[in-house]
C-alpha cells in the first residue's frame, strides 16, 4: 500500500484525538544503575551465569589462560583447538596471542565476512572487545562493526570479552544512550547479558541455546 | 483476504465457538497443572522484580509514553520510515495480510530464495505469512527453540514468551526423535533436547538465504529496530542471512532510545522478572561497506491489519501493548484453557480484546465472554490497559451488533416478569414445580432448554421451597 494513504487513514482515524505531551523523566527501573562499580558489574553477571573478574594488566595473560582451560575440564591440550580474534582487541593481542599459546589453542584472525563466518562457526572461543560494560545488568555492548565482526560474538561456544574497566557504566539508560549515537556508524550493535539460555522446554533453563553456551568477561584495569 | 484465511491451522474455523475449544482443551487433563505452574512461576517473578521498585510510577509513565506514542503515531511512522530509508532499509506500509505477505514473496522470489530463517514474530502469526511461504515451495524453519517445536509439531504456539508451554519434555523428545527419523529414540532431558536443536538450526542460520524477524520496538528517530530474546536467534536471523525482511505491526513505535530505555526493561521484567533479555539486538540498516558482516538488505514491513480502525475507538489503548504476556500468566480463563482455546495467534485477555477488534465481531465475538472479568489483568499490565474494561465494553458492542434471537427473547421476558410483583411471584412458584425433575438438593446440575447452555459449564442454584417474601409475611 502506498504510504501517503496508509498515514492519511490513521491521520483520518485520529481527528481531535489528543492527550499531554511526552514524559521526559521516569522512575528507575529494574535496569537502572546507581554506580559503576567493577564490583556491582561482576555479581550481575554471575547472577545471569555469566564468569568474570578484575584483573590488572599485568596479570591478564595468566586470567585468560585460566578461563580457557577451565572451559572444558582441562582437555583442552589433548586436541588443538581455535580462537578467533577481533581487531577491536589488538591492544591486549601480546596477552591473548600468549594466553592462547598456553592454553594450546591456535589463534585465527580472519579477514573478510565469508572468513569469518566459516572459522567463528568453528571456533571454540570468540575473543572481543566491547564498547561499554553495564554494572547494574552485568551487559556489555558489542559494536559488531568492521573491528568486532558479528560472526566473532555469536557463533563460538565460548564468548570472552576483554573490557578496559574505565568503560562501565551504571545502568541501561546510560548503556542507550551509546547505543543512539552509534545509530549512523554501526549497522548493529547489540547488548549481550550472560551465555544465551533458554526455557522453553518445561521452564528448565537450559544455556547454549544458539548463542555462546559460556560469557567470560576480563574487566582490566 | 484478511488474516484469518492465510492463518491456515492457526486459527479456529470461522464459526467454531469459544466454548467449543475450550471444552475440548479442558479435556487435556494435564494441561491447567502445565500451564499452572509456568505462569505462577513468572507472575511470581515479575512481582519480586518491581517489588523494591516504585510500580505504580513505572506503569505510570510506560502507559504516558506509550498513549502519547500512539496518539501521534502517523507522525512517528513517518519519521522512522525516513529515518530508516536514508540508511537503505526499504519500509513497505501492507494494508492488510495479503499486502504484507505479497511483498514478503516478491522480496524472497526476487532472491530466488529457498531456504528461510524465521525469528519469533507474532505479526507474522497473524498474517499466516510462513504457511504462504511453505505453500510457494519455501521451506521455512522457526528457530526460537520453543516455536521450532511447535512448528514441528503442527501446532500454534499457545502463550506469548512460552509457544510451548503446553508440551511436556517427553512429547519434545519423541517429537524431535519422530520428525528427524532418528532409529534411537531422544532422552527427554530438557538439555539434550536443546542442544540437539542448536545443531540442527545452526545449519538453518548459516545456509538459509533470507531471515525474518519480528520487531518489539522500532525506533522513529534513528530508524532503528530493536530485538529482544534469550537464545540468540533474534542475532543470527538479523545477521546470518544476506537479506533480513523485519515484520512490525504499526503500533510498535517509539520516540527514540530513550524511551527504549523504560520499555525494554517493563516489557522483559514483566515477562520474566528480569531486568533485561540476554540479548538487546538493534538493526540500525543494512551491513555498512566498512563492515564484514550483517545484510545486504534490509526491509521493514509495516502492518495495519485493521489496526488503523481501532485508533478512533475507546479500545484504542489495546495497541499500547508491548506483548509481555503477564495478562496471560495471571488470567483464570487462560491458565484453564491455555492459549489454544482462543483460536487466534493472540490468546489471553489480550487475545480476547486484540482479536475481535482485529478480525471483526462475527469470528470472534464470543472472545470477550471468555473473561471472568475478575481484572487482574488490567492490574498486571505495565503499559496500563484497562483489560477487563474493554472486555466489558466489547460485550456491550457485541451485543449492541445482534445478540441471538433466543437470547433477546429469554431477557425480554425476564425483565417483564420482574416488572411486576404479582407476575413475579407466580413465576417463583411455577419455577418450583417446573424445576422438581432437574433439581438436586439446592442444586440444578442439567436444566433443560433455553437454560441447558448454561448448566453444561456450571450449575445453576434451585429455587428455594420458601421464598424470602413468603417468609417474610409469615412473620
Amino acid at each position: 500500500m502506498d504510504r501517503t494513504a496508509f498515514l492519511g487513514r490513521a491521520r483520518r482515524r485520529l481527528q481531535g484525538v489528543g492527550g499531554p505531551g511526552l514524559v521526559t523523566s521516569f522512575p528507575a527501573t529494574p535496569a537502572s544503575g546507581t554506580d559503576a562499580s567493577p564490583e556491582r558489574f561482576l555479581a550481575a553477571l554471575r547472577a545471569v551465569n555469566g564468569e568474570g573478574l578484575l584483573v590488572a594488566r599485568v596479570a591478564l595473560r595468566d586470567a585468560i589462560a585460566t578461563a580457557l582451560i577451565a572451559d572444558d575440564g582441562g582437555q583442552a591440550q589433548d586436541m588443538k583447538r581455535s580462537a578467533v580474534v577481533t581487531p577491536d582487541v589488538s591492544d591486549f593481542a601480546a596477552e591473548i596471542d600468549a594466553a592462547l599459546s598456553d592454553a594450546g589453542f591456535e589463534v585465527v584472525r580472519p579477514a573478510t565476512g565469508q572468513e569469518w563466518r566459516e572459522h567463528a562457526s568453528m571456533a571454540a572461543v570468540g575473543i572481543t572487545s566491547a564498547l561499554l560494560g553495564v554494572a547494574s545488568t552485568g551487559s556489555v555492548l558489542i559494536g559488531s562493526d568492521a573491528n568486532s565482526p558479528r560472526a566473532a560474538s555469536i557463533l563460538p561456544e565460548t564468548h570472552l570479552v576483554i573490557l578496559p574497566v574505565n568503560r562501565l557504566v551504571p545502568g541501561l539508560e546510560e548503556a542507550l544512550e551509546t547505543v543512539a549515537a552509534l545509530a549512523t556508524t554501526h549497522s548493529a550493535p547489540f547488548l549481550v547479558t550472560g551465555p544465551s539460555r533458554t526455557s522453553d522446554i518445561e521452564m528448565e533453563m537450559v544455556l547454549g541455546a544458539h548463542g555462546p553456551r559460556r560469557l567470560y568477561v576480563c574487566l582490566v584495569e | 483476504m484478511t488474516a484469518m484465511d492465510t492463518a491456515g491451522s492457526d486459527t479456529a474455523a470461522p464459526g467454531a465457538r469459544f466454548e467449543d475449544r475450550a471444552r475440548s482443551q479442558l479435556a487435556k487433563k494435564h494441561l491447567p497443572l502445565v500451564i499452572g505452574r509456568a505462569t505462577d512461576t513468572r507472575e511470581g517473578r515479575r512481582r519480586a522484580a518491581f517489588s523494591s521498585l516504585d510500580g505504580p510510577g513505572l506503569r505510570r509513565a510506560a502507559e504516558a509514553v506509550r498513549a502519547y506514542t500512539i496518539v501521534n503515531l502517523p507522525d512517528y511512522l513517518s519519521r522512522f520510515a525516513d529515518a530508516a530509508e536514508a540508511k537503505g532499509t526499504k519500509v513497505f506500509f501492507a494494508d492488510d495480510a495479503e499486502d504484507a505477505v505479497g511483498y514478503v514473496r516478491q522480496v524472497v522470489s526476487a532472491h530466488g530464495a529457498r531456504l528461510i530463517a524465521k525469528g519469533k514474530s507474532m505479526a507474522s502469526e497473524e498474517i499466516g505469512l510462513s504457511h504462504a511461504l511453505e505453500a510457494d515451495g519455501l521451506r521455512v524453519v522457526e528457530t526460537d527453540l520453543g516455536e521450532y517445536i511447535v512448528q514441528l509439531a503442527g501446532d500454534p504456539p499457545s502463550h506469548i514468551t512460552a509457544p510451548a508451554v503446553h508440551m511436556s519434555r517427553g512429547d519434545v523428545a519423541r517429537l524431535f526423535t519422530s520428525a528427524h527419523g532418528l532409529a534411537e529414540p531422544l532422552p527427554d532431558d530438557p538439555a539434550g533436547l536443546t542442544a540437539f536443536a542448536r545443531a540442527h538450526l545452526r545449519e538453518v542460520f548459516l545456509g538459509a538465504d533470507v531471515g525474518i524477524c519480528g520487531v518489539n520496538f522500532a525506533v522513529a528517530d534513528s530508524g532503528s529496530l530493536s530485538l529482544v530474546t534469550n537464545e540468540g536467534n533474534g542475532r543470527l536471523v538479523t545477521s546470518m542471512p544476506k537479506v533480513l525482511i523485519a515484520i512490525m505491526g504499526m503500533e510498535r513505535i517509539v520516540p527514540s532510545f530513550k524511551e527504549l530505555g523504560l520499555l525494554l526493561p517493563m516489557l522483559v521484567a514483566s515477562a520474566s522478572g528480569r531486568a533485561v533479555t540476554t540479548y538487546f539486538s538493534f538493526v540500525n540498516g543494512p551491513r555498512l561497506p566498512s563492515e564484514v558482516d550483517g545484510p545486504d538488505e534490509v526491509h521493514v514491513v509495516v502492518l495495519d491489519n485493521g489496526r488503523s480502525q481501532i485508533l478512533s475507538t475507546e479500545f484504542r489503548s489495546i495497541l499500547h501493548c508491548i506483548r509481555c504476556g503477564a495478562c496471560q500468566n495471571v488470567c483464570p480463563v487462560y491458565r484453564h484453557v491455555g492459549g489454544h482455546g482462543y483460536g487466534s495467534v493472540y490468546g489471553g485477555p489480550i487475545g480476547a480484546v486484540l482479536t475481535p477488534l482485529l478480525v471483526g465481531f462475527e469470528r470472534a465475538g464470543d472472545l470477550p465472554h471468555a473473561s471472568s472479568l475478575c481484572g487482574a489483568c488490567s492490574e498486571v499490565c505495565p503499559v496500563g490497559i484497562p483489560l477487563h474494561e474493554h472486555l466489558l465494553g466489547l460485550r456491550r458492542e457485541v451485543a449492541a451488533a445482534g445478540a441471538p434471537v433466543s437470547e433477546r427473547a429469554v431477557f425480554g421476558l425476564w425483565s417483564r416478569v420482574w416488572e411486576r410483583a404479582r407476575v413475579y411471584r407466580w413465576f417463583a412458584s411455577m419455577s418450583r414445580v417446573a424445576q422438581a425433575p432437574f433439581a438436586r438438593g439446592r442444586r440444578i446440575r442439567h436444566a433443560p432448554w433455553p437454560l441447558g447452555r448454561w448448566t453444561r459449564e456450571r450449575d445453576l442454584p434451585a429455587v428455594a421451597r420458601r421464598t424470602f417474601r413468603e417468609r417474610w409475611s409469615e412473620r
